[in-house]
């Protein structure tokens, strides 16, 4: 039986130990550009597409967790629905480091003294706000996103729009 | 782990733990599955890790340098992992007398895993593809969906009723264990359709795993009839 138990916790660490983990790579994204809630408000107005705007921080556990669903919402409904990132009290290397290793290739903003979550409301990292394509701020999430809270809400932005 | 998520695994324990004294009133289900609540559990809590595990390497985190991600279970549980891992621990469990066991346990499991989709209504969780049948649940926006989980559960719960009056009837080993695969797996299958998810979702492998319970169903069955070798001592 320990045998067994052994062999079984030797397997999960080689699997573990296999994963990519991009950590400590040099980053290939550049500088976040700082912009303020009206400015992203702006850009929402602006695009004719409905918006996922994801507060996050590179600190942040549960952040990591949802950043994969983000990245496959965005390669799925990215032509319908604008996704932005909002990067708060952070800084710029970590925060290359953390888009670079999550592949989220979609535009991601600068936020060191949390204006975002402090001019639309929300408690705590990560915030989900799902906007309008007036900008109009339609649902707020609080923590972490999971597939279907995600997908309910990308479908209701897309029913409305 | 988010609170209203664990309310809903305690639903499910409860609805686990609760089926498992129903049925062994007369002590027939420990006698067929000795400690079926720590096997069952066990075999769950492996389940969620082992999900939870695969989920994070699928998605290129390494459990190792970030462990406290492991116990962000709203970030994602592989379903694939999650019930192969499920299976084979309670395959393993028992090992020495797996088709009586699972007979036994079947549906219990079956009432568990419904207390577990039925949890969504504590967590305002159960929202599908929208509809404008009456009993569409109010999303966000406003809305109106499928009470998708609800549908799950309540196709669970008829499974796991009908096993556990044939379990109390009798049947053939194997069966009853190889039905509960054929109504976890298929309702999952029936419902899929309506579940809200991205990418193209996880109907192939609830297809395979219906007909994997299809298959062990019928060779229980033909196990069954087959007679029993007569011992040398009988012969004679």
């Amino acid at each position: 039986m320990k045998l067994h138990l052994a062999a079984l916790a030797a397997l999960s660490i080689i699997i573990a130990a296999c994963a990519p983990d991009a950590s400590g790579t040099a980053s290939a994204v550049g500088d976040l550009p700082r912009a303020t809630p009206d400015e992203i408000i702006a850009l929402v107005a602006a695009d004719p597409r409905p918006a996922v705007v994801n507060v996050w921080a590179s600190w942040c556990g549960p952040c990591r967790s949802e950043a994969p669903l983000l990245r496959q919402a965005h390669a799925e409904y990215g032509d319908r629905v604008l996704f932005i990132g909002v990067d708060i009290q952070d800084t710029q290397e970590s925060a290359q480091a953390f888009i670079e290793e999550f592949g989220l290739d979609f535009d991601h903003y600068f936020d060191p003294h949390r204006e975002v979550p402090a001019a639309w409301g929300g408690l705590g990292v990560p915030l989900t706000y799902f906007l309008a394509t007036d900008g109009e701020i339609l649902t707020l999430h609080n923590g972490i996103l999971d597939e279907r809270t995600l997908v309910e809400g990308i479908d209701s932005l897309l029913a409305g729009s | 782990m988010e609170f209203t998520l664990l309310g809903n695994a305690l639903i499910g324990a409860a609805a686990l733990w609760g089926s498992i004294r129903y049925l062994d009133r007369d002590g027939r289900l420990t006698a067929a599955a000795p400690r079926p609540w720590d096997v069952a559990l066990g075999a769950s809590m492996l389940g969620l890790v082992v999900g939870r595990l695969w989920a994070m390497i699928g998605a290129g985190t390494n459990p190792l340098t970030h462990l406290f991600d492991v116990l962000l279970i709203r970030g994602g549980v592989d379903t694939v992992g999650a019930s192969l891992a499920f299976g084979a621990a309670l395959a393993w469990g028992y090992r020495d007398r797996l088709a009586v066991a699972t007979d036994a346990i079947a549906a219990p499991a079956l009432f568990g895993l419904a207390g577990w989709h039925g949890g969504c209504l504590v967590r305002g969780a159960c929202a599908g593809t929208p509809t404008t049948l009456p009993w569409g649940v109010e999303g966000t926006g406003g809305v109106f969906r499928h009470p998708i989980e609800v549908y799950a559960a309540l196709l669970l719960v008829g499974g796991g009723l009908l096993i556990a009056r044939a379990w109390r009837t009798g049947s053939l080993p194997g069966r009853l264990g190889s039905l509960a695969v054929v109504v976890a797996a298929g309702s999952r299958a029936l419902t899929e359709p309506l579940r809200l998810h991205l990418g193209s979702g996880l109907l192939g492998f609830y297809l395979v795993g219906t007909l994997a319970g299809i298959v062990m169903f019928a060779i229980a069955g033909r196990k069954g009839h087959r007679p029993r070798p007569q011992q040398p001592a009988e012969q004679a």
